[in-house]
């Protein structure tokens, strides 16, 4: 370890741009999204132009399947991608977390960990979230949530448990214990605090991946349903007309892959590499 | 895989024939124990998946209900097809039956072996090609990389990988389509198929197999040049590489074999998202595979048909997870 440190190290202390630079796009790509819908010019549920229309200057991306506006469904179509992504991010890397502080303290919950996440592998999250979508009707985005937190979990909790493994062993845990402190204390007041770098590291991991998962359910039409703006719903809708009006799915397209890059990116700036190294296993 | 290039660290200096027996003896049963925890965890999925679809409202039968059908006739067909016994003989009926091919009916009454024989040949051809190119541009992309750590081209792979990592396959497919297809009319937009079911010309198959392809490839190049750099750290490759040994033959003799555990395992996991996308690419594409059958079987709700297509692909995913261990205890053999 202290070797592959000393050979594989980034700088020790990176510059401010340097860590700003890739995070800026991330940041202004999602306020943009969020403030979308009060940029929208046009009504996303109203025809204002031929369908499949060209770009022109009634609607500057052309119009959609109905001739609804492709630029105002674009920019109200992120937010609700981008606020379930969040939810699902900060709930997986929050139940990952504490699970993951108690399950070191505990050779047999340590061992169980291990088991669930090997056995979630086995379920690819496409089929996963597709099971959840048939057997409960009409759950919509609520339930391609709760698919997306139960799918991820082990996988988070996993790498938690794994990089709090080698603290359970320290000194200082060892003092604690000798002391008479209760494993609640252990957990949350000794273990949490050093695991800040892999908590970040996590939540820029499940992050990429709830954008992954949830556009990947519209896309198939399990999550929200028409007539929401939506940009996977909306590559899926328009993608009969590509080559009348590109603009209708080339736009969603750009902007959930802008997201995903952006957003990867700047995780990958504000993690340190070592921590972000043992997320990656 | 592993094979010829045994770490040259430990060459001798231990009594040969006396413990070959023994290693291969402790090898098997490492093996042994890999392939049922393997299994136990197979089985231990596909009845949480079964739970899920008893616990969760809606059955097969009323999923296909026509508008308008009164109680009586849900009944009749929840007891044609059997839905009306116990829950553990129905799990215990679907498990005994699924290794003799026997995937159950799907809620249209077919079988759901007949459903998926015709379009599978397809998805494993479109899954094999992608697997294949993965791990070769991982390997070799991954490798070039480790050749000059922190050089441009380390530089540019990882900033690419990263950044390819995070894409859905659609996303892909969108890009591909619109510079190979309708910029260029290089390659056709949707798969024809001929009369036996197959796509009628390989040139349909490059976008497919690209959009599954890149994204799996940023995710295990990242994993490969991981693996390198840790092995790089490890004395036996510091000490070859004081030796003053070529850089190459020290990534590839030194390093490369004992980062194969750590590599197979990535594959391993890229498995299950392949087969995931597998199953958007082929909606997208128009492609006659197992992924569009699912696609319909969504739309009609036909539960068992999704079970066990999710048997399916946990059985795949649990022999390549398999083969990983067997490359991990082969690698972990030699050392031990």
């Amino acid at each position: 370890m202290t070797a592959a440190a000393v050979l594989d190290q980034r700088p020790a202390r990176r510059s401010w741009p340097r860590i700003l630079l890739p995070v800026v796009p991330a940041v202004l790509l999602v306020l943009t999204a969020v403030l979308g819908p009060a940029l929208a010019a046009r009504p996303v549920d109203k025809p204002v132009t031929a369908p499949y229309a060209e770009a022109g200057a009634d609607a500057v991306l052309g119009g959609d399947q109905l001739g609804r506006d492709v630029l105002s469904r674009l920019l109200n179509g992120g937010s609700a991608l981008i606020g379930s992504a969040l939810i699902v991010s900060l709930a997986v890397t929050a139940l990952a977390t504490l699970l993951g502080c108690y399950a070191v303290l505990s050779p047999r919950l340590g061992r169980l960990v291990e088991r669930t996440a090997d056995t979630a592998i086995l379920l690819p999250p496409v089929l996963g979230i597709m099971l959840l979508a048939l057997a409960w009707p009409g759950g919509g985005r609520p339930a391609i949530t709760l698919a997306a937190i139960v799918l991820g979990t082990p996988y988070a909790l996993r790498i938690v448990a794994g990089a709090a493994a080698p603290l359970a062993t320290a000194g200082f845990i060892e003092a604690a214990v000798a002391s008479g402190e209760g494993t609640t204390h252990l957990a949350l007041r000794e273990i949490l605090p050093n695991l800040r770098a892999v908590v970040l590291a996590v939540f820029g991991l499940r992050f990429v991946d709830a954008v992954y998962v949830i556009s990947m359910a519209g896309f198939l039409q399990l999550g929200p349903q028409p007539p929401e703006a939506d940009w996977a719903l909306m590559i899926r809708e328009n993608g009969p007309g590509i080559l009348l009006n590109p603009w209708a799915v080339v736009a969603p397209g750009l902007a959930i892959g802008l997201l995903a890059i952006s957003v990867n990116l700047a995780a990958n700036a504000l993690a340190p590499a070592t921590a972000r190294r043992s997320a990656l296993r | 895989m592993t094979g010829t290039t045994a770490p040259p660290a430990e060459s001798a200096t231990r009594p040969v024939a006396a413990s070959a027996a023994h290693r291969a003896g402790a090898l098997a049963l490492r093996i042994a124990s890999a392939l049922g925890k393997r299994l136990a965890m197979l089985l231990v999925l596909l009845a949480v998946v079964f739970a899920a679809i008893e616990l969760l409202p809606g059955d097969a039968a009323s999923a296909t209900s026509e508008r308008g059908e009164g109680a009586a006739g849900i009944a009749a067909r929840r007891h044609l097809l059997g839905l009306d016994r116990p829950v553990w003989e129905r799990f215990w009926d679907w498990i005994t039956a699924l290794p003799t091919g026997d995937l159950g009916t799907s809620a249209r009454g077919q079988q759901v072996t007949d459903l998926l024989a015709a379009p599978l040949p397809n998805t494993i051809l479109l899954g094999t090609t992608a697997f294949v190119l993965t791990v070769i541009a991982a390997l070799a992309l991954g490798i070039w990389s480790a050749a000059r750590p922190r050089g441009i081209v380390d530089r540019v792979v990882d900033l690419t990988s990263t950044a390819a990592f995070a894409l859905p396959e659609f996303v892909v497919s969108i890009g591909l389509l619109l510079v190979l297809s309708l910029w260029t009319g290089w390659l056709p937009a949707a798969t024809v198929t001929g009369g036996d079911g197959a796509p009628a010309s390989w040139t349909m198959l490059v976008m497919p197999v690209l959009a599954l392809t890149v994204p799996q490839t940023g995710w295990n190049t990242r994993i490969v040049r991981a693996a390198l750099a840790d092995q790089a750290a490890t004395p036996h490759v510091e000490a070859a590489h004081l030796d003053g040994l070529p850089r190459r033959r020290v990534l590839l003799r030194h390093a490369l074999p004992g980062a194969w555990p750590a590599i197979a395992t990535g594959i391993a996991t890229s498995t299950g998202m392949l087969l995931g996308g597998t199953v958007v690419v082929e909606t997208l594409f128009n492609y006659p595979g197992i992924g569009t059958v699912l696609a319909g079987a969504v739309a009609d709700r036909d539960t068992p048909v999704i079970a066990a297509v999710v048997a399916c692909a946990a059985a795949l995913i649990t022999v390549v997870l398999l083969l990983a261990d067997l490359v991990r205890a082969r690698t972990l053999g030699a050392r031990s």
